[in-house]
Parts: C-alpha cells; sequence; structure tokens
C-alpha cells in the first residue's frame, strides 16, 4: 500500500545520523566461535534459572535456561558443544549474574523446535514463548506477554524507524528479509487477532518505504526524520494519533508495537523452529577498521566480533553497547552478545566529546525538544538541591523516556540524563519504604 | 585497550551548540546596532561601547580572582610575613648564619612561586570558563545609554551591573534580573542620566527634534504630537535623539533576523512584546496611529529583541513566554502612559522578578497527561 505521512508531533532533534558508515554491509554471518558465554538474564524479568549442568553436551537450539516468571523468557545454547562453566560475571551495565559458558566442539549438531504450518493463534502464542522471543528493539520485554493484551487490541505497528543514529541492522534486515518480516507480522496479527498492520520507517531510509509499499496488508507509515520516532509513545502518536500515559502500556490504546527484528524472529521461530538464539548487530563507529552488520550467537564476545572487523583503527575514546543516544558505555571488550544488543560503536574522539559542563543558562532547548514535553532543566535544578518533590513536580520526570534529546542539545553540557536518573531513583526508593 | 576510554551515561553524542557559541551569536546580531551607533553618535558612542565592555570583562575577572582566593597566598599568608621578618632580623643583627639565612630565603622563594602559580591558574581558569555573556552585558549596556553619558559613569554602571546583579548571584546563569537593565536603572537614578544629543544625521522627511526632551518623552508628555516626526525618520533614526544602540531599528531588525534564522531567540517573542505594546498604547490613546510610533520610538524595539530574550531572567516553559511577552507589553504601554517617561528597562527588571512565579504557576503538561487525569476522574 502506498504510504502516508506521520502525524506531526512538538518535540525531538535532528541528529546526523551517520548510518551511511555501516548502511550499504550486508548483514554477513561470522563463523562460530570457539566458545560463548551466554547471560541468564536476557529479558526485562527476572533472570532465567540453568537448566543444564556442567559438563553436559548442548546441541545449537537445545533450551540450557527456564524462564523464571511472567516476563522472563528461555535461554538457549546459541552454539553446538559442551557446557565447561556456569558463573556469575559482571554484566555491562554494572550488575553481577549468571553466565553459562559453553566451549564449541565444531560438530554443528542443531536441534531446534518442529516448524508449524499454518498455526492457530494460541500455537503462535505457544511458540513465540517457547522460542525465549524478546523485543530485539532494546528493552527485552518478552513478546509473548505483549501478544496476550488484556484490553482489545485493533491495530499493529512493525517498528522499522531505527531512529538511533550510527545503527544500521534494522535497515539491513528491512531491506534483505523483507518478505520474512511480513510474514512474522502477519503471525502476530493473527495471534493478535488484529488486521491492521503498520509499518512505520524514517524518510531517510527511502529503499525500505519502497520495499514494504509492495504488501497490500501493510500499510507504510513514513516518519519525520526525527529522533526518538523510534520511541513506543512517539511511533504510536505519529502513526495512529493515540497517546499512550503515563504507566499505560500501548495495549490500553489498542496497538502493539514490535520491532522489525523481532517480526524476523518470529517468522522464523515458526516456519523453521528456530529459538532466539542469535543476534544481528551493527559495528561502527570512526574508530574500527571495518564497518558491519554482523549476524552472531548470543554469547559471543565482542572482543572476537571486534577481531573478525579489523580491529580498532586508532584509540577509540568511547565504546558502547547499542545506540549512542541511549547505549551503555563500556571500558574494554570483555562482554557477551545478548538477544537485545543492536550495536557496538567505537566513537573516536571527534565524535565522542566528553566536555566539563558549564552553568545552565536557562535557555530551554531542552524543554523545547523534549518528545515528552518535560522540563528537564527543573528536575536537574531542583535535585541537586536535593528537593525531589520539587524535582517531580516541575520537572515532570516519572514521564521520561530517557531518550537522551535533552542531553543532546544542552548548550551547557550539563549531565541531566544524569539528574533524571537519580531523581527517579530517589522516588522508587522512596515508594518501596512505604513513603506516599 | 588503553586507558583513555572514557565512561559516562549516554547520550555519547552531542550537539556542537556550547554557552560561547550563543553569546558569539548574539554578539553578531548586536553587531549592525553597535556600528550604527558609532555612525550616528560618533566618537562618543565608541568610547562608550568600550569602556562597558571593558569594565564588563575587568569587574567579571576582578570578582572572580577573589572569590577563587587568587590573592590569599601572597598577601595574607602569615607564615610569609613571620618569614620576612626573621629574615629582616637576621640582616639586621649582622649575624654571620649565611646558611640559615639562605635556607629561609629559599623557602620564602618557594612560597613566592607557589603563590605565582596559584594566581596563573586561577587567571587560566577565567580564561577556562569565560563565555562572553560579561561581553553580551556590556555592550547591551552601551547600546541602551545616551551617548551623552560620560565614560566614568558608564564604567561604573557597567561593573555594579556584572559584580552586584550578575556575579554576587553566583554567576552566569544565576541572576534574577538582566544585568545591563537593572545597571541602566542605576544608573539613571544615580546620575540622571536624562541629556540626549539628536543623531549625526539630519532628518530626511521630518523635523529634527534638537530641544531637551527626546521624541518619545515629548509625545508622552503631550509637548509634542504623534506625528511630529514621520514614521522613515524614526525607523531610521534620521535626526532622532535617542540612546546608542536604539536609534536605528533597521539595525535592529536586521539583528533579528540573524537571531531567529540561528534559532537563538524564538521568533515570535519580540513580535508579540511589540504587537501586544503597539495595540495597547492604541488602545490607551483612543487613536491608531500610536501604533506604530509606539513601536518605534524608545527602547521598546531593542528591549524586545535583546534583552526580553535573555534566556536566564525569561520564563522556561513555551506558555509561560507568551504570558511573559504579553504581559511586558501591556505593563511597557501603561506605564509610558501614566508616568509619561521611557519606562522598558525598569518594565524588563519588574517582569523579570515575577519570572519565578510564572515558572512555578504555568506548569507544562507532559506527553499523555491529559488521558490520565480523565481516567482517574472516571474512577472517582
Amino acid at each position: 500500500m502506498k504510504a502516508v505521512k506521520g502525524k506531526f508531533f512538538f518535540g525531538g532533534v535532528h541528529v546526523p545520523d551517520m548510518k551511511a558508515l555501516a548502511k550499504d554491509a550486508p548483514i554477513e554471518e561470522l563463523p562460530e566461535p570457539a566458545k560463548v558465554t551466554i547471560a541468564m538474564s536476557q529479558s526485562l524479568g527476572k533472570p532465567a534459572i540453568p537448566c543444564v549442568n556442567v559438563g553436559d553436551k548442548v546441541a545449537k537450539g537445545q533450551l540450557i535456561a527456564q524462564a523464571n516468571g511472567a516476563i522472563s523468557s528461555n535461554v538457549f545454547a546459541s552454539i553446538s558443544g559442551t557446557v565447561t562453566d556456569i558463573v556469575m560475571l559482571t554484566n555491562e551495565s554494572g550488575t553481577e549474574g549468571q553466565f553459562v559458558v559453553i566451549e564449541g566442539d565444531g560438530e554443528g549438531r542443531v536441534e531446534y523446535l518442529p516448524p508449524i504450518s499454518d498455526p492457530t493463534a494460541e500455537q503462535i502464542v505457544q511458540r513465540v514463548k517457547d522460542a525465549g522471543i524478546v523485543g530485539l528493539g532494546g528493552a527485552g520485554f518478552p513478546t509473548a506477554v505483549k501478544l496476550q493484551p488484556r484490553t482489545p487490541v485493533d491495530t499493529f505497528i512493525i517498528n522499522g524507524s531505527e531512529c538511533e543514529p550510527y545503527l544500521t541492522c534494522d535497515y539491513r534486515v528491512m531491506l534483505e528479509k523483507t518478505d520474512e518480516v511480513v510474514r512474522g507480522a502477519r503471525y502476530i496479527a493473527k495471534a493478535l487477532g488484529v488486521t491492521r498492520i503498520m509499518i512505520g520507517i524514517e524518510t531517510n531510509k527511502p529503499d525500505c518505504i519502497e520495499a514494504f509499499e509492495k504488501y497490500d496488508d501493510v500499510q507504510v507509515v513514513a516518519l519525520r526524520k526525527l529522533y526518538p520516532m523510534g520511541g513506543e509513545k512517539q511511533l504510536i502518536y505519529s502513526a495512529t494519533g493515540r497517546k499512550v500515559g503515563l504507566g499505560k502500556l500501548p495495549a490500553d490504546v489498542g496497538v502493539v508495537v514490535n520491532n522489525v527484528a523481532t517480526c524476523l524472529a518470529v517468522c522464523e521461530a515458526i516456519e523453521l523452529g528456530k529459538p532466539d538464539l542469535d543476534s544481528i548487530l551493527t559495528v561502527s563507529g570512526r574508530s574500527i577498521e571495518r564497518t558491519a552488520n554482523v549476524l552472531v550467537p548470543v554469547g559471543t564476545p565482542f572482543s572476537y566480533i571486534i577481531e573478525k572487523c579489523g580491529g580498532e583503527k586508532d584509540a577509540p575514546k568511547k565504546v558502547v553497547l547499542g545506540g549512542p543516544m541511549t547505549g551503555i558505555a563500556v571500558k574494554d571488550y570483555d562482554y557477551f552478545v545478548k538477544k537485545t544488543t543492536s550495536g557496538i560503536l567505537l566513537l573516536s574522539d571527534k565524535e565522542a566529546a566528553a566536555e566539563e559542563p558549564t552553568p545552565c543558562l536557562n535557555c530551554g532547548l531542552c524543554a523545547d525538544h523534549c518528545p515528552m514535553h518535560l522540563m528537564p532543566m527543573n528536575t536537574a535544578f531542583y535535585s541537586s538541591a536535593g528537593d525531589i518533590d520539587s524535582a517531580v513536580k516541575l520537572g515532570g520526570v516519572m514521564y521520561c523516556i530517557e531518550c537522551g534529546i535533552c542531553e543532546y542539545v544542552c548548550p551547557a553540557k550539563r549531565p541531566l540524563i544524569q539528574a533524571i536518573r537519580k531523581t527517579k531513583a530517589a522516588v522508587r526508593a522512596r515508594k518501596s519504604q512505604g513513603g506516599k | 585497550m588503553d586507558n583513555s576510554i572514557v565512561i559516562t551515561t549516554p547520550p555519547h553524542v552531542k550537539s556542537r551548540l556550547t554557552t560561547r557559541s550563543i553569546m558569539l551569536d548574539v554578539l553578531i546580531a548586536l553587531a549592525p546596532a553597535a556600528i550604527c551607533g558609532i555612525v550616528y553618535f560618533l566618537v562618543d558612542a565608541l568610547i562608550l561601547e568600550i569602556t562597558c565592555v571593558a569594565f564588563a570583562v575587568i569587574a567579571e575577572f576582578v570578582y572572580f580572582f577573589i572569590a577563587k582566593g587568587g590573592f590569599n597566598l601572597r598577601f595574607a599568608d602569615s607564615e610569609t610575613k613571620e618569614l620576612k621578618g626573621k629574615i629582616a632580623a637576621l640582616k639586621k643583627a649582622g649575624r654571620p648564619f649565611e646558611d640559615e639565612q639562605a635556607a629561609l630565603k629559599a623557602k620564602r622563594a618557594a612560597l613566592n612561586k607557589a603563590a605565582a602559580a596559584k594566581m596563573r591558574s586561577v587567571f587560566f581558569s577565567f580564561i577556562k570558563q569565560f563565555d562572553f555573556t560579561s561581553v553580551v552585558t556590556g555592550l547591551i549596556l552601551a547600546l541602551i545609554l545616551p551617548p551623552a553619558v560620560n565614560w566614568y559613569e558608564a564604567a561604573i554602571g557597567s561593573a555594579f551591573a556584572i559584580i552586584i546583579v550578575k556575579m554576587v548571584f553566583g554567576g552566569t546563569g544565576r541572576n534574577i534580573a538582566n544585568p545591563a537593565a537593572v545597571g541602566r536603572v542605576f544608573m539613571f537614578i544615580s546620575f540622571a542620566i536624562t541629556t540626549y544629543t539628536a543623531a549625526n544625521f539630519g532628518a530626511v522627511a521630518g523635523d529634527e527634534i534638537t530641544s531637551g526632551a527626546t521624541y518619545l518623552s515629548g509625545v508622552l508628555a503631550g509637548t509634542y504630537e504623534v506625528d511630529a516626526m514621520s514614521l522613515a525618520d524614526l525607523f531610521l533614526g534620521t535626526g532622532l535623539m535617542g540612546c546608542i544602540g536604539e536609534t536605528c531599528k533597521l539595525a535592529l531588525i536586521v539583528g533579528y533576523i540573524y537571531l531567529a534564522v540561528r534559532k537563538v531567540i524564538k521568533w515570535w517573542q519580540p513580535l508579540l512584546y511589540l504587537a501586544v505594546l503597539g495595540l495597547m498604547a492604541a488602545a490607551l490613546n483612543a487613536d491608531f496611529a500610536y501604533f506604530l510610533p509606539s513601536i518605534l520610538s524608545g527602547g521598546a524595539m531593542f528591549g524586545g529583541i535583546f534583552m526580553f530574550t535573555d534566556y536566564v531572567t525569561s520564563p522556561k516553559g513555551v506558555y509561560a513566554q507568551i504570558v511573559y511577552y504579553a504581559l511586558a507589553g501591556i505593563l511597557t504601554a501603561v506605564l509610558r502612559h501614566f508616568t509619561h517617561i521611557e519606562v522598558v528597562s525598569f518594565v524588563i527588571v519588574l517582569m523579570n522578578l515575577i519570572v519565578p512565579l510564572l515558572d512555578m504557576w504555568i506548569r507544562r503538561r507532559p506527553f499523555g497527561y491529559k488521558r490520565e487525569k480523565k481516567n482517574e476522574e472516571a474512577k472517582k
């Protein structure tokens, strides 16, 4: 269907997208690493519980950890080999977590789930749950939970906006696996019982828009090139004009959103029986020798990926897992790919400017560009004075989606996101202590 | 891997905009007005502009130097004084304790060196944090002064604006009123700066007003008719008496367009202020002929473009800003009508003082806020 224009909303900012760096590199499947270290905490909820022991022989696609609770997900062996260790290691976010180490044997034993042809809605939901599919947009919310909304849903939106600069993995997926994405979306729509499928794509990816216009049951929404267009609330508003309130789910306004990579994973889980055991990620930045979009098993060490991409061109100033606006900065490459990992960026000195903050000028740029229409300067001002109540009341901090725009535009380079996170943590701590 | 890798919270990329670049943009926008002032009022204007900017920067530096303890080591260190006394005593006694004397001298030299290093470091940290705000303040203050002001009066006003209004409250970003406006009010009250001289150029179309009062104060006091000057003369400032930067409206409009295009200010802000001011003036006099003259005369246009829009002293939210500019326009027109003097700098200061209240009262609604509130009411 012909593309329609997305609805205008206030806020947002044009970030130089830097996608040209890795845009033209097709998805390449790297050779299997000799050893993978798979985190048990692959989704938003509690970490999964390992169901293998040290010394067990596992095949690629074999279940190695059971989901623990509703918003947890199953974890699978991503290569065939032997479990050599179950250890506690530090996650990239700084917390400790359990990891299963598998040493590959190169035998290539594969043990997938049986493929389903022409599945029913229940079968789809069950398969998505069994295959441990999580939202691959970044948060890692289990998809099976999204497919069982408590309120009636009439629209399913595929999130193909990929508004983060640098990242191009979704772009490549949309170009190379267009048909799989659409089939996956049809399965999800069937599970939800909706007929309206929309896909939001930013106008800086005209070839993707063209590719999806071929399908008659998919309504393409051409979104303005604006960060954070891929934010769930912004995408829903731009595509349908509905607003999702504080603490509400998209399903409350009759919408379910999934990333293109999730649609691809659903399609593969149903048609091939392949569980969620690998990840497509972008390797980019000015300090890497060769930019690429790679398909690697979950648990691959980042050092292996960097090595396969030719190593560092020069010493990077920052190493970022994920996109530059919301990703996590790490100090070395001793971390491991997760289901949700969307990229690793080696930012050079020029790109990652770490400047000293200067006094707030009160220029209001942060408020002008805030996609949630908040007042970040108030939050920063009152939280630095320890006045949490005013920070919440005048800054509207609990609505914050931490997209990072305020800090991006700030001419004084104030650490606004840090102040916002601090305030949120203080509010949560007070709530858990039984305060108001 | 080496240790040069930095870890911070996201975002990891930042825009190129800095405080300095914004202030340089403002200076560029002020340049046409400053140059026109020099062309119109010759060397008087040049002296005032240089004096105000120089004293503003010097005042900021002196305050910074004292606040950071640049003087402490050299002049207030008791140890240095003690050593000095001891050395003098030894010398006086003429005792041959050469080595003891040398040791004391070395110690004193080391202390002096440390003091000099400290002073140097304070100086460099001043250069590092210098963001041109005091240059902007000084230049704006010069541009809203009549050319007949003495240079030392301007110097005092400029130093007052920087030290008392800005630095004492905590420096850049913390002042509660516009330093230049307060400086002007301070000078107006202290030195009675009411003597104006006419612009260098003769009037093109209307009569040249050369007696004691300006065109605006003449109109307000009722001595002149509204059409005593042609609109063209008012617009270009030819044959008009007024402040250095406020006479040539063409230069101000050039500056406004630059600021609006560079998005330093929001384009609608000065327009809203001037429109409300003109309409209110017309309504108070029940004569629409007052609309354009009241916008084009006095400091309204300069204030609207460069002074009300000062980031630090204007409200943060968009709705609060609308209220702020509309109120400012009304207040200017009303005060002009009833006090018969030019009041823009007073209005700027008054409005600056209610900004914290506007920020408190007029709150912005987050995206998706309305829906949630409705649901809550429905539940009740």
